[in-house]
């Protein structure tokens, strides 16, 4: 049995040390698409949290009792990885519009585009494959730590984008020089805002 | 029709870069561009795949039902991306280290899926080749750019093959926030509203 801690610090390292947004740019596109309003960038937050959990143990899954005892992983592991996730926001949508019809029109075209949203690939293919990311246990993931790293990951995401979302709402009305208006003060944000991150490098040694 | 196929590629260089003016695509971007070496190979594999899927999918747009066809522009890029991948893999393994996860991320840049959706599904193989390798260059274009800005400022030097091919003079104190990923969004924020002040400043000219 794995100490506490160690989930903990599994946690805390893929939310913030190593943000997925803000310290390893993967994701940008919702993060600069939907950022404009604080209703949509929860139900995109909440959406991608469930989205990347289901995504993460299903491809840890398919690894561990498909692909890899079959010898497929190296050539298979893109398509199939990339198909499941897609099956799977399939799935989130039809339920979305089925139980939650305002939620599904604030989403609009973002839910689909969950799946080609690098991030929920990066993390299911960082769980389910060993030894991908340097940051990623050499031996693997175990489907505990896997689904904590996939939290972690999806937390650390919501957190960055609304975050940022609220800053965004603020820059609306604030004054910005005319050459930086619109999406260049954005990146400016952005990277300030990355800036902030950076510091937590090292924390615990992770 | 020679002249037509000029007019689609120039457009991805230009008017319709995928990274400046329709900001599709950033995430590679931002995250490879600390070096002119791996932002060239990312160039090379994202042309590949974008020319090779853009000319498929046009080829069999006749026959996608347009329910699915997403899952099947899907498949059809991931396949080219496992090319690259495992070609890299075998020929390029120090860049491979270096690309990393970037690799395999091609299949959901948006750019590959969204020249597919809304150029390949609707024009002939001839046309979407050449919007495929327009997009690619313009998408290169900009990363292998804004990578000679961040190595060569914030590192002081330009590292290709193992060997130092451009260095700064003796003294140069690199601001090594370039390197690093804040640097990467705010030189974005700057190029991108430069190019913007540039294309205002021409259509008005043409206006006037």
């Amino acid at each position: 049995m794995m100490p506490i801690s160690h989930f903990l610090l599994l946690f805390v390292g893929a939310a913030l040390i190593n943000n997925i947004l803000l310290t390893r740019f993967i994701g940008l596109c919702p993060f600069f698409g939907i950022s404009n309003n604080m209703g949509t960038a929860l139900g995109m937050s909440a959406a991608v949290v469930f989205v990347m959990m289901m995504a993460s143990t299903t491809t840890w899954l398919v690894w561990k009792f498909l692909l890899f005892p079959l010898q497929l992983g190296e050539f298979l592991y893109i398509p199939a990885f990339i198909l499941i996730i897609a099956a799977l926001v399939q799935f989130v949508e039809m339920y979305v519009k089925k139980y939650s019809p305002a939620l599904y029109r604030a989403m609009g075209i973002y839910l689909p585009l969950i799946t080609t949203n690098c991030a929920v690939l990066a993390a299911a293919t960082e769980v389910a494959k060993p030894g991908f990311f340097k940051m990623a246990m050499p031996y693997g993931y175990t489907l505990g730590e896997a689904l904590v790293y996939a939290l972690g990951v999806s937390v650390g995401f919501g957190f960055a984008l609304l975050t940022f979302t609220a800053l965004r709402e603020r820059l609306d009305i604030a004054p910005v020089p005319r050459f930086l208006k619109g999406s260049p003060m954005s990146f400016i944000t952005a990277g300030l805002l990355s800036l902030a991150y950076v510091g937590l490098a090292g924390w615990f040694g992770l | 029709m020679m002249k037509e196929w000029l007019r689609v590629f120039k457009a991805g260089l230009s008017i319709d870069n995928p990274l400046t003016v329709l900001m599709i695509g950033l995430c590679a971007t931002l995250a490879v561009s600390s070096q002119v070496e791996g932002s060239l190979f990312m160039g090379f594999a994202v042309i590949f795949v974008l020319g090779m899927s853009n000319a498929l999918i046009a080829a069999l747009r006749k026959v996608i039902p347009s329910q699915v066809r997403i899952p099947i522009f899907i498949v059809i890029i991931a396949s080219f991306v496992t090319v690259v991948d495992l070609f890299m893999k075998a020929f390029f393994p120090p860049i491979y280290a270096v690309l990393g996860i970037w690799i395999p991320l091609i299949v959901v840049n948006c750019i590959i899926l969204g020249r597919a959706e809304a150029f390949a599904y609707h024009n002939t193989v001839w046309l979407s080749i050449a919007d495929g390798l327009g997009m690619g260059a313009g998408f290169s274009l900009v990363l292998v750019g804004l990578a000679f800005i961040r190595e060569f400022f914030g590192a002081g030097k330009i590292e290709f093959m193992g060997a130092t091919v451009l260095r700064m003079p003796e003294g140069y104190a690199a601001p090594t926030i370039l390197m690093m990923f804040p640097g990467a969004f705010i030189l974005f924020g700057f190029v991108v509203a430069i190019v913007r002040a540039l294309s205002n400043r021409s259509t008005a000219r043409k206006a006037a």
